[in-house]
Formats: C-alpha cells, structure tokens, sequence
C-alpha cells in the first residue's frame, strides 16, 4: 500500500469508527467498541516494548490498574475531576515504570522479564491485601458520572455507552497515533536495531537503556491513562482489574498480530475484542484455545500475522525480474 | 515474646522455606541448563498435589506411596515436555520459551478448573492430625515429614551434580555451552535430564505439601512467582543460591505473616527481589553478571 492509500484508509477507517454509534444505536456494540479501544491501547504499548524493543513485558496490567486505582482514589476520596485524576494515574506509572525497568535492565532483560511478572502480581496482591487504602477484595463500587468542561460553556456528561464509546476511541486513535510516531521516527528504528541486534546498535551509538525505558515509559503511561478511563465505565474498581487474563489477552494479540506490527497488533485486537464474545465461549474455555493459540503461535510462526506478511513482502522483492521479452 | 509461637513460625516457615526450595531449584536448574525460563513451572506443583490428592483420597495409595508415584511422575512429565515441546525452541530462545510454556501453563491451568472447579480439597489423612509434643510446642508430623524430604532431595541432587559424570555435564552446560559443546557434551541428553530432574522436584514438592494446604487449580500461580523471585534473589541459574534464598524467603515470610500486616507478607518476596536488584544484580550468591 502507498502512502497515499493508507492515509486514505486511515481517514474511511476512524469516519466509520466515529459514525458507528450514530448508525446503530445498540449498547451491546457499544461494549465491544469499548472493550476494542482499552484492549487495543494496552496491547498496542506491549507491542511496542516487546515487539520494537524486545522487551517481554507483563507489568502493562499492572499500570492499568494503577491508572485505574489512583484516578478512583483521587476523584473519590479527594474529589478531584476524573482529568487530573487520571494525569496522575499516568505520571505515577511512568515513575513505577522507570523504578521497574532501570532497576531490572541493569541485569538483563531476562531479569526485566521476571520483575514486571512478579510487579504485576504484586499489584493484584496488594489490591486485595490493603483495604486501609484499595477497600480491599469488595473494591469501590459506584464511581461518579463524569463531566467534561468544553469550550464555549458547554458540558458533556459521560454517562451512555456512547458517550464512553467517544472518550475511549477518542483516547484510543490519539493513543496509537503517538506509538505510530514513535515507531515510524528515528526513535522505532533505534528500537528496531536494539531488538535485532544489541551489540550492534550500542556499537553505533545507540544506548538500548535509555531507549527501553523511553518505550516502557510511554506504554506505562498510554496503559495508566486508559485504565483511569476504562474504571469509569466499569463504575465500580476492585482487584481483579490486574487480573492476569487481561495479560493473557494482550500478548495473544501482540503475538498472533506479530510482534513489531503496527497493524498486524491493532487488527488482532480488533478481532481478539469481537469474535470470542460473540461465539459465546465459557472464559475457561476460552483461556485454553488462547493457550492452545499461543503453544501453536510459538512453534510454528513465532512473527505472527504480521511477521508472515512481512517475509512474504521481502520474497516478493527479492524474487528476480522478469526478463524482457527477447527481441 | 511468646517463644513456642515464635518457634512455630520458625518451623512453618522453615518448611514452606524447603518447599519453595524445590520449586525453585527445579526452575533455576531448567533455566541455567537450557535458558528456558518454565513459566508452566507451578501448574506441574499444582497438577502433582492434585495427583497426590486424588491418589491418597480416591484410591487409598498410602503417604509414601503417594510421594513415590507422583515423583516418578513429575519425571517423566519432565522427559515427555522436553521432548515435545521445549526441543522444538532453538536459538533466541528467552521469550519464545516463557510465551510457549506460558500458553502450557494457560491450558493446564484453566483446563483443570474446567474439570475439578476451583473448589479446594483438602487431603485428610492420619499424618493430618499426628503431632509430636516437644514441651508444650506441638510440631505437626505432615510439616515435619515434608521437610526431612526436602533436605533428602537436596543431598540427591546435590551427590547428582557433583559427583556423577552426568551431572557435571549438566554444570558444564549451565556454566558455558559453546564449551561442553567442544568438549562433546550431548546438550540434549543433558537438556531432557534437567527438566526431567525440574519437574521431579516440584512433582515431590507438591506431593510433600499436599496433606498440610488446601488442594485447587489456582494455587500454582502464586506459588511460581515466588519462585520467580527467588531464583532472582539467589542468583538466576545458580542451583544452591536459589535454595538457600528459598528458605531465607520462607523464614522471613513466615516472621512477618506474624509480626506484621498481610499486605506486607505478600510483599516480601518482591520487595527483597527489587533490593537484590538494586543492590547486587547478580544475585546474593551469583558469581558475576551472566548474560
């Protein structure tokens, strides 16, 4: 596809996602817009740590519910707005994130590997443990309505699916916008390098550290935002918001869309948040088949889609030209 | 201080200590051997109390029995993963063998949800009451029996690697591939035994603490990621370094599950792995930075 053409795509693409709620006016589709735009921003910051930087990463449940928790908080014991809460939520991920990432990578990424695991669990755990501050395992249910001040005197109360369906896809276009930026910048093809190769980039200069904990802090902070968003249409907080199912979900999708995949991963999630919920599947059974997914997705094409596409790509140019035709 | 209370801590966490010890240096083992980290690691600690469970209750296997066949289990488990499913990894393995074995701990766990609920069982047996009075200090025989097993798979696995031929093929491997390739090493021989011997291990740990916790399909989740921390803590790879920070962690654990607030307990494992970190990246008992 040409630039051109993509852009063309993009722009069709977010006026039917912008006009959905205005053609069909159904709750249920609503939910799946929703859950497709927080799932889609989580698994979008995941890919872009492990599939640009190579960092396998399970802390991103853990900033989301970090987001969710300190926006909770601050609006509902502090009484602040849901806008400030949620800046917070998103700093205070990125401060968790950079504690994690440089106190880890110090080692290697083996090590960040196993801390974001043990941090993401420990949210859950304290989540439970710490009623003094979470409530603990009952959570805190009956979130406020929130409003947000436009300009011109006008305020918009969030109350509808359809008005969620707007403040998520809205964050989530601008969410991913950000990781197309950065992915398509210099700054993706330091990442890239660092992924492919990391003797050889730091031997041009490239420092991976820095690198790493610029991708980790970016989807701490995307992960943190949309968590602090997706509890106020929940309504209610508790802890199973670090569940490890959303983890499970995430990487199904970065892994099946292709690590390194802009699209690929945005298209798995869009799938990923639709056809499960609507073949009905138990959650039990579902967890197994994405388990079955996964086994299968790592023995036999471990790029995913979005990598198959690619290899295919490069044996088309590689493939020799026709000859001209004798004369 | 109350001092039979705190001697109970002592010994509970002691033998939690001994227990994590197995799980862990079955995963630092695996990890040091094939650089697979075994993310399925607790399910297989899940799976084999549930066999131990079902052996004891449902067909009236008696204890040693039940820590026999679950043990020789857990072994050929271990053969059956290697050759089925950890062989097929080859090269950059890191993150392609956490996501596979992952995907295996996803079908195992939610595949015995699926069949036994998440209900807990509890094995009751005649160890479940026995206690031995020393003073008016009461030591529970299941406790006590779990741990004399851990310290005796210690010394195996310990004669095992440095005293058997095999088992200094396995240090060499754990140590520097490219040599005891060299030197005509089979890394794959030596491979399947280590996750063989892995699985073993937290087959035996399961089987040992089945009579003294509650049995249920979630209960190797937790389980696995204090190990993860322990094999942090005590150096990732290193084998002893692991066991003795496993019980280090259970004692600790233990102390301050009595002297202190839960949430705190819980945070532990992670809070000692972030300082070890910070600290002393190679581990408490690492040798230097390993890449």
């Amino acid at each position: 596809m040409t630039g051109r053409e993509l852009s063309l795509a993009v722009i069709a693409g977010l006026i039917a996602l912008f006009a959905l709620p205005l053609v069909i006016e159904n709750d249920y589709v609503m939910a799946l817009g929703i859950s497709f735009a927080a799932m889609s921003v989580l698994a979008g910051g995941l890919n872009l740590i492990y599939g640009y930087t190579g960092l396998l990463s399970f802390a991103q449940v853990g900033f989301f519910g970090i987001g969710g928790y300190t926006a909770t908080l601050l609006v509902v014991d502090r009484g602040w707005s849901l806008w400030a809460g949620v800046a917070v939520g998103g700093v205070l991920c990125i401060a968790v994130a950079l504690l994690i990432g440089y106190s880890s990578l110090r080692l290697s990424r083996h090590a960040f590997a196993i801390v974001s695991l043990s941090f993401a669990l420990l949210c859950a755990i304290v989540a439970r443990d710490w009623p003094e501050l979470t409530r603990g395992s009952m959570g805190i249910p009956g979130l406020p309505t929130p409003v947000m001040d436009l300009p011109g005197g006008l305020r918009w109360r969030i109350v509808d699916p359809s008005d969620f369906y707007y403040l998520l896809m809205g964050f989530a276009v601008i969410a991913h916008g950000a990781i197309y930026l950065v992915v398509t910048s210099r700054l993706g093809r330091a990442m890239r390098a660092i992924k492919l190769n990391e003797p050889l980039a730091q031997s041009q200069g490239v420092n991976p550290l820095s690198y790493r904990l610029l991708a980790l802090s970016l989807s701490a902070l995307l992960a943190g935002i949309v968590g602090g968003l997706f509890v106020f249409y929940l309504t209610i907080i508790d802890p199973s918001i670090f569940d490890f199912y959303y983890t499970e979900t995430m990487l199904i999708s970065v892994v099946i869309g292709g690590p390194g995949s802009f699209w690929g991963v945005l298209a798995s999630s869009a799938v990923l948040a639709v056809l499960p919920d609507m073949l009905r599947f138990t959650t039990d059974l579902r967890m197994v088949l994405y388990g079955v997914a996964l086994i299968v997705a790592m023995l036999i094409f471990p790029g995913g889609v979005g990598g198959w596409l690619y290899r295919r790509q490069v044996a088309r140019w590689r493939r020799p030209k026709p000859k001209a035709p004798a004369p | 201080v109350d001092w039979s209370f705190f001697a109970q801590l002592l010994l509970n966490g002691l033998v939690m200590g001994v227990i994590y010890a197995l799980v862990a240096m079955g995963l630092s083992l695996i990890f040091g051997v094939l650089e697979i980290v075994n993310f399925a690691h607790g399910e297989f600690y899940m799976l084999a109390s549930m066999l131990a469970y079902f052996l004891t209750a449902q067909w009236g296997f008696d204890y040693w029995a039940t820590i026999l066949v679950v043990t020789v289990v857990g072994v050929a488990v271990g053969y059956v993963l290697f050759e089925g499913l950890l062989l097929a990894l080859r090269g950059e393995t890191f993150e392609r063998s956490i996501l596979l074995t992952m995907g295996l701990s996803m079908v195992l766990q939610n595949g015995a949800v699926f069949l036994f609920t998440t209900n807990p069982h509890l094995l009751e047996s005649k160890l479940s009451y026995q206690n031995i009075l020393v003073g008016d200090f009461r030591m529970p025989v299941a406790r006590l029996y779990a741990l004399g097993l851990g310290f005796a798979a210690f010394a195996v696995l310990y004669l095992i690697l440095h005293r058997t031929r095999i088992g200094k093929a396995m240090r060499g491997v754990a140590q520097n591939r490219a040599a005891a390739d060299m030197v005509g090493i089979d890394a794959r021989a030596v491979s399947r035994l280590a996750v063989a011997i892995g699985i073993g291990l937290t087959g035996l740990a399961g089987a040992a603490l089945a009579p003294v916790y509650a049995v249920h399909p979630l209960m190797g989740f937790n389980f696995v990621f204090k190990a993860f921390a322990i094999i942090i803590i005590g150096g990732l790879g290193n084998i002893s370094g692991a066991a003795i920070a496993a019980v280090m962690l259970g004692v600790i654990e233990s102390l301050a599950g009595g002297l202190l607030p839960l949430a705190l307990t819980d945070a532990v494992a992670f809070l000692s792995m972030i300082a070890v970190l910070l600290l002393r990246p190679q581990g408490l008992f690492g040798r230097g930075v390993r890449v």
